[in-house]
């Protein structure tokens, strides 16, 4: 399977990397050596949840065609901020990097038929619709593993393909707080706030599902045949929940929410400099607050007879994290800094973009890559992750326009005539 | 347990993985290879062990429940590697390794004569996960790092909290990790099948601060391209949606969270209030309008709420297909029949401890080679001899002599 530089109709002007240290410089010379070269990808989905699996394979080679409504698109496409391009926020941009787009309409039964065709030309499909839509569109899993014995299906929902809640629909702000995430972030007592940011569930659930089509591409190798994943954004949510669910089986315990706190170790929180600003400090073991007492000069706090154990520290939390209020709010933010990293203490700015943009350590590892977008001029988007050594993923192509690879994929990939594929256009089936 | 799957049926069966690694991340990816099948085995400090033994709620045995749960499936090794002869014992567990995880301060490995290219050249197929908080590189990397503080430097924390009020923790101190470890265990696998095609093995450099940064949408576009700085959203966030926000119900300390993303989920929502006008063109039908009228849309939305019980209120909202949820605490998440049905609880016996203890099944969920939690986490060094006579070949002399040495 080909998976570049076969662009026909309306391609998309080439895009480059420009951020020097990003991790996709000589894109086209390693593209044949990428872990997930030869793969092809069908992102059906809608956002990201799902999706967001299809970007890292696509990042390390695999060929991803975003399948989508020849009118309306993926509403992605709209959600977020508006650009110059009328098909595209920044967020779509962004996250629908290195894909090629093809329109098919599945709600008419050509568009199932062509649908078909690209299935069993596939390896992995990807969904995210309310469980039971592909089964009304008789795309049910019989019928695509008969077109595909070897197809990996990941089918990502709210609540999952099984159980009473199923068809609910779900997004990761609901699954935040179905999963147990948002009711622990506030302060004790009060109004609940939204976890950081808005999609970090459609981000953990997309990458439990890629995981799971590894793990079944693996198996596939030993099988020949493909298999379903099946996750629930609230799930992968659930999931990172540490020791919740057990220390409420067995004590009965209940976190509540801890403010900018942690119910594990003290001092492990958010503190204010005498400037305004906040930093994160994070004594997780006795050894780190003894190197805090040390940077406030006070490393009498750190004895046993005082704070020495983290047990203490918990028993004390408000005289405690009292004393380092104090103490941080009585410097400016760079001088605590500096005096926490001097004695290694962990420590961190909490960064707003503006503060990332300027950091040197994003700048080094290339967090931030740029690339140049025709219309639009230079796009900053997040870098790769992971990081693989030998075969570092890369970016060579922002979200696209809503179609631009039809043409070639009708063509060349299902060998349809030129004159079918304008039928098809004029029926409003691509 | 939930499956009893044979362990020939699964993905990762003839894996091993040395887990070198503490606390949640790295050790994190080994939990979830082990789940599919990988034998993993957790290199451990013969005094103490890996911190994450101390973090969290203790049992009576000592360890904590969070070690309980994610050294799922674990063997614990101890070896010393601060000893010359237990650097010598690992180099020939990492000659039988696959996979190998570790999140020591950069410069660690290579001060116990076990930089990259060493073990490299010892298994040139292996694989290496690095988790520290910063990365390998870069002017920060020798930074000690915890998720706290990655959640600080790659921006989520920032955002957490009321408007202009004091930043909150995002729910949890160790989402960090656990991304991290996922990020982390993709790279494993892909390293895995490039090894497959190529005979070659890789290290994968995970940073925890960068794992944070990689899940924040468009935060970085939109700085670049129109110099916006998102600030704290405080329970709603209406940037892009209205209504989108977590609402009180009439009930104390009972919340629901509601994402109306697309008009017509905020038709459905705007018909499950009894108010289908409010959808209508004229009135709020356009996520552009909802947006200008945001004050005045959350007011409406939280009125309904307040009148309402919680249970009363999702019942109405499932029954138009409104996008609602409960706020769960965990007391709400074990009385629910979604968590049962799809068996996300899992008990599990713990001999040693004479309880069984309750702890997250196995996520990603696949039809034919289901993961599966053979054994909580193991006490310390209960593998080691086992490990070493029959994986390495020592005879028991030699390992009462490492023993005695306190090599192991």
């Amino acid at each position: 399977m080909t998976t570049e530089n076969s662009e026909t109709e309306t391609p998309l002007p080439e895009t480059a990397a420009t951020a020097d240290a990003s991790p996709s410089a000589d894109e086209h010379e390693s593209e044949a050596r990428l872990p997930m070269t030869g793969i092809r990808v069908l992102d059906l989905g809608t956002f990201l949840a799902g999706p967001h699996a299809a970007s890292v394979l696509g990042e390390f080679g695999a060929e991803v065609l975003k399948i989508e409504h020849p009118i309306a698109g993926d509403p992605m496409r709209r959600f977020g901020t508006p650009t110059k391009r009328h098909d595209a926020t920044l967020a779509w941009l962004s996250e629908a990097r290195n894909r090629k787009s093809v329109t098919l309409d599945l709600r008419q039964a050509e568009g199932v038929q062509l649908f078909l065709k690209l299935v069993a030309k596939s390896d992995v499909l990807i969904e995210n619709f309310r469980p039971g839509t592909m089964e009304e569109w008789g795309l049910g899993w019989e019928v695509l593993s008969e077109a595909n014995p070897r197809l990996i299906f990941l089918r990502v929902s709210g609540y999952g393909q099984t159980g009473p809640y199923r068809r609910r629909s779900g997004f990761a702000h609901i699954a935040h707080a179905f999963g147990g995430l948002s009711y622990l972030a506030g302060f004790p007592g009060e109004t609940p706030v939204v976890p950081g940011t808005v999609p970090l569930g459609d981000y953990f659930s997309s990458l439990y599902g890629a995981i799971g089509i590894m793990l079944a591409l693996r198996q596939r190798e030993k099988t020949g045949r493909g298999q379903i994943i099946d996750v629930g954004i609230y799930e992968s949510v659930f999931r990172q929940l540490d020791e919740i669910a057990a220390s409420y089986g067995l004590f009965g315990k209940v976190r509540e929410r801890e403010g900018s706190g942690s119910f594990v170790a003290v001092p492990h929180g958010h503190f204010r400099t005498q400037d305004d600003k906040w930093i994160a400090i994070a004594c997780t073991t006795d050894k780190m607050f003894e190197r805090l007492a040390e940077a406030m000069e006070r490393p009498e706090l750190a004895s046993s007879a005082l704070y020495g154990q983290q047990r203490k520290r918990l028993a004390a939390r408000n005289e405690v994290n009292q004393i380092v209020i104090e103490w941080v709010g009585s410097l400016p933010r760079s001088e605590v800094l500096e005096r926490c990293l001097r004695c290694e203490v962990p420590v961190g700015k909490l960064n707003s973009i503006a503060d990332i943009f300027e950091d040197e350590h994003f700048q080094a590892r290339g967090n931030l890559v740029t690339l140049e977008e025709p219309g639009l001029g230079e796009v900053v988007i997040p870098g790769v992750v992971p990081r693989l050594s030998l075969t570092p993923g890369r970016i060579h192509n922002l979200g696209p326009a809503l179609g631009d690879a039809t043409y070639e994929i009708m063509r060349e990939l299902l060998d349809i005539s030129p004159d079918d594929i304008k039928r098809l256009r004029q029926r409003k089936i691509i | 347990m939930t499956t009893s799957v044979t362990q020939e049926d699964l993905p990762l069966t003839g894996i091993r993985v040395v887990d070198v690694a503490t606390v949640i991340a790295a050790p994190y990816c080994a939990g979830i290879l082990g789940e599919f099948g990988a034998d993993v085995l957790k290199v451990e400090h013969p005094m103490g062990g890996d911190i994450c033994r101390k973090y969290g709620t203790p049992t009576q045995r000592g360890d904590t429940l969070a070690w309980l749960s994610e050294a799922r499936n674990k063997k614990s090794v101890t070896i010393d590697l601060h000893r010359r002869e237990g650097v010598e014992v690992f180099k020939k567990l990492i000659e039988k390794a696959d996979v190998l995880c570790e999140n020591f301060r950069p410069g660690t490995l290579e001060k116990w004569g076990l930089p990259w290219e060493t073990l490299h050249e010892i298994n040139p197929g292996l694989i290496m996960l690095r988790v520290t908080g910063y990365g390998q590189t870069g002017p920060y990397k020798d930074r000690p790092g915890f998720a706290r503080i990655a959640h600080a430097v790659g921006g989520i924390a920032y955002l957490s909290g009321m408007p202009k009020g004091t930043p909150v923790t995002p729910g949890s101190t160790t989402l960090g990790d656990y991304l991290t470890g996922i990020y982390g265990c993709l790279g494993v696998l892909m390293a895995l099948r490039y090894r497959e095609q190529t005979g070659l093995g890789q290290y994968i450099d995970a940073a925890l601060y960068e794992s944070v940064f990689r899940c924040t949408d468009e935060l970085a576009p939109a700085y670049a391209m129109f110099g916006q700085v998102r600030e704290r959203h405080g329970p709603t966030h209406n940037d892009f949606a209205c209504p989108y926000g977590h609402f009180p119900t009439k009930e104390e300390g009972k919340w629901v969270a509601i994402a109306c993303a697309t008009d017509k989920l905020f038709e459905r929502l705007a018909e499950a209030m009894g108010r289908p006008e409010l959808a209508s063109s004229s009135l709020y039908g356009d996520q552009k309008t909802r947006l200008e009228n945001r004050h005045d849309v959350n007011e409406i939305v939280r009125d309904w709420c307040g009148s309402l019980t919680r249970d009363e209120l999702l019942k109405r909202c499932y029954a138009t297909g409104a996008p609602a949820g409960p706020l769960n605490n965990i007391a709400d998440i074990f009385g629910d029949r979604q968590f049962h049905a799809r068996r996300n609880l899992v008990s599990v016996d713990v001999p040693d401890l004479g309880e069984t203890v309750i702890v997250p099944g196995v996520i990603p969920r696949l039809s034919e080679t289901p993961g599966r939690i053979k054994h909580l986490g193991p006490k310390l060094g209960e593998h080691t001899d086992a490990v070493l006579q029959e994986l390495l070949g020592l005879n028991s002399d030699e390992i009462a002599e490492l023993h005695k040495k306190r090599v192991i």
